[in-house]
């Protein structure tokens, strides 16, 4: 009896309908500290469910954008990839989930006086991709492979 | 004295009974009466698409409303005739033309979307109608329908020739006063997104106060001079990697967070600006009415859909 009265108690209040639970909070955890830099383009991937933004200084901006040609020391790229997941909030969106791997690729004048690229990998979140070294020659063409999207 | 007294309650029930009957056949007669116009341009889907939609919708969305007897009798007859007349604005599948065709792929992922939230068929209906409540199952078959027609549609990307920018010499400004404006570049992207729906992607900004709102969990309501901007392209066809890449630039749109300002769309400020040369869209200043409306489906973070979320509770 007095679990009926409790059960009846609660399900008035339910349907009182204070407020629904709350299923979502704000992760800003996964927003990305930019320091400055600019949006150069981002991309993402239904193979590898992952989406990416590549960011860059005014240099990397610059060339990009393809407004001149070859690279020069002082240019800045990080590329930042996150997971991608199904918009909880509308069914045929995808957005960013977490943080997966910040890339930066860094143009230094070289010994001969010609600019030469760094590269490194910062893995987030417990992921553990391999940092070969014959990949990182390829992730920077990749990067600079990259043409700046088109803003108004 | 006593019996007098209680003659005198009595006659007081009755006239009370009698005004009570009269109002109640006072209001049977005026009750108002839905009218089925005739359809012109009906909907068309697969069979067991418009099953499920005329089971589930076409009492209010359709020039086919089949009402049940419970439903005519006042004063519920009031309430079911202003929700079909509402409803029938919106979008009427008996006259689904009168959507242009461009938009009407939209409308469809927007009605799945209401399906999907629990919106639609409204709640206090399918309290006296279960039978036209929507199943998990046939949610599934109205989701693989939208998302075939879609690939259809997005499958070869934008594959025109890139546009590149000519500047427009002055900010244009919304019919609702908001003013186009280049700052979002320098604010931090609170996330990005890729639709397969409309066969755009998306990059989203959020101003200082906005990204403050979002480090504190205070976004029920967002604060005044939060500022949210979205950026969205057109998605080029998935390249040999599977990366989906933007092709040409399709608008920029804004919402602005100011409580007092826009109390008819829940303290936001909308604007969108389409193309290069950022055209304000709208005809009248209540085009943000229809902002709203869809935006109602991420109430529950303040009514922006695009930021990075995590679950709680449960
Ligand atoms: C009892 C009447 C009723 C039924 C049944 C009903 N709707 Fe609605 N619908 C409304 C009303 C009223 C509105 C406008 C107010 C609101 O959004 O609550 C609306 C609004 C909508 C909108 C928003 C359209 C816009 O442009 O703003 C969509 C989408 C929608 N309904 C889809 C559906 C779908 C899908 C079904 C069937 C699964 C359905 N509705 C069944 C009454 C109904
Ligand atoms: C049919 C539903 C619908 C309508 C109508 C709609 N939106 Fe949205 N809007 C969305 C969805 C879904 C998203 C998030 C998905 C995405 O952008 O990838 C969104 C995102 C946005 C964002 C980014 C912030 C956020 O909430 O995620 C802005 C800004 C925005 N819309 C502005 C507008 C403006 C301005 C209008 C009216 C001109 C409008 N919307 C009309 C569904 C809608």
């Amino acid at each position: 009896m007095k679990t009926n009265i409790l059960t009846l108690f609660l399900t008035v209040l339910t349907f009182a309908g204070c407020s629904e639970p709350r299923r979502l909070a704000p992760a800003p955890e996964t927003i990305f500290n930019d320091h400055d830099l600019q949006v150069v383009t981002s991309f993402h991937n239904d193979r590898t469910r992952t989406i990416s933004v590549l960011y860059g200084n005014d240099d990397a901006v610059a060339n990009a954008g393809k407004e001149r040609a070859g690279h020069v020391a002082g240019e800045v790229y990080k590329l930042v990839t996150w997971n991608l997941k199904g918009n909880p909030l509308w069914f045929g969106g995808n957005i960013n989930g977490s943080l997966v791997s910040e890339e930066t690729v860094t143009v230094v004048p070289g010994r001969d006086g010609s600019p030469q690229a760094g590269y490194t990998l910062e893995l987030r979140g417990g992921n553990n991709r391999e940092n070969a070294a014959g990949q990182k020659a390829e992730r920077i063409s990749f990067i600079f492979a990259q043409q700046a999207s088109v803003f108004p | 004295m006593n019996a007098l007294k209680h003659n005198r309650y009595r006659n007081a029930a009755a006239v009370v009974a009698g005004i009570l009957f009269t109002s109640f056949v006072v209001l049977q007669v005026n009750s108002p009466t839905i009218a089925n116009p005739p359809v012109t341009s009906e909907f068309h889907g697969p069979e067991e698409v418009t099953a499920i939609l005329k089971r589930s919708c076409y009492d209010c969305h359709s020039n086919e409303t089949n009402l049940r007897w419970y439903d005519k009798i006042a004063p519920f007859s009031y309430k079911v005739a202003a929700d079909v007349e509402e409803a029938r604005k919106r979008f009427n599948f008996s006259e689904w033309d009168s959507i242009p065709k461009g938009d009407q792929e939209g409308k469809l992922w927007y009605i799945v979307n209401m399906i999907d939230a629990g919106r639609m068929p409204l709640p206090e209906y399918t309290a006296t109608h279960p039978s036209a409540k929507v199943s998990p199952a046939e949610l599934g078959i109205l989701k693989k329908y939208v998302t075939e027609i879609s690939r259809k549609h997005y499958a070869t990307g934008d594959t025109a020739h890139i546009v590149g920018k000519p500047r427009v010499s002055q900010a244009p400004t919304s019919l609702n006063g908001i003013r186009y404006f280049d700052d979002y570049k320098n604010w931090k992207v609170i996330s990005s997104t890729g639709r397969a729906d409309n066969g755009t992607m998306r990059i989203i900004y959020g101003n200082d106060i906005a990204v403050k709102a979002l480090e504190q969990d205070k976004i029920r309501p967002w604060p005044d001079g939060a500022v949210i901007a979205k950026v969205v392209w057109n998605s080029q066809a998935p390249d040999a990697e599977g990366n989906v890449k933007p092709g040409n630039f399709n608008n920029v749109q804004i919402m602005v967070r100011d409580a007092k300002k826009f109390t008819e769309t829940e303290g936001w400020g909308f604007a969108r600006f389409n193309g290069l040369e950022l055209k304000p869209y709208g005809k009248t200043a209540s085009f943000a009415t229809a902002c709203m409306n869809c935006h109602q489906l991420a109430e529950e973070t303040g009514f922006v859909f695009d930021i990075p979320t995590k679950r709680v509770g449960r």
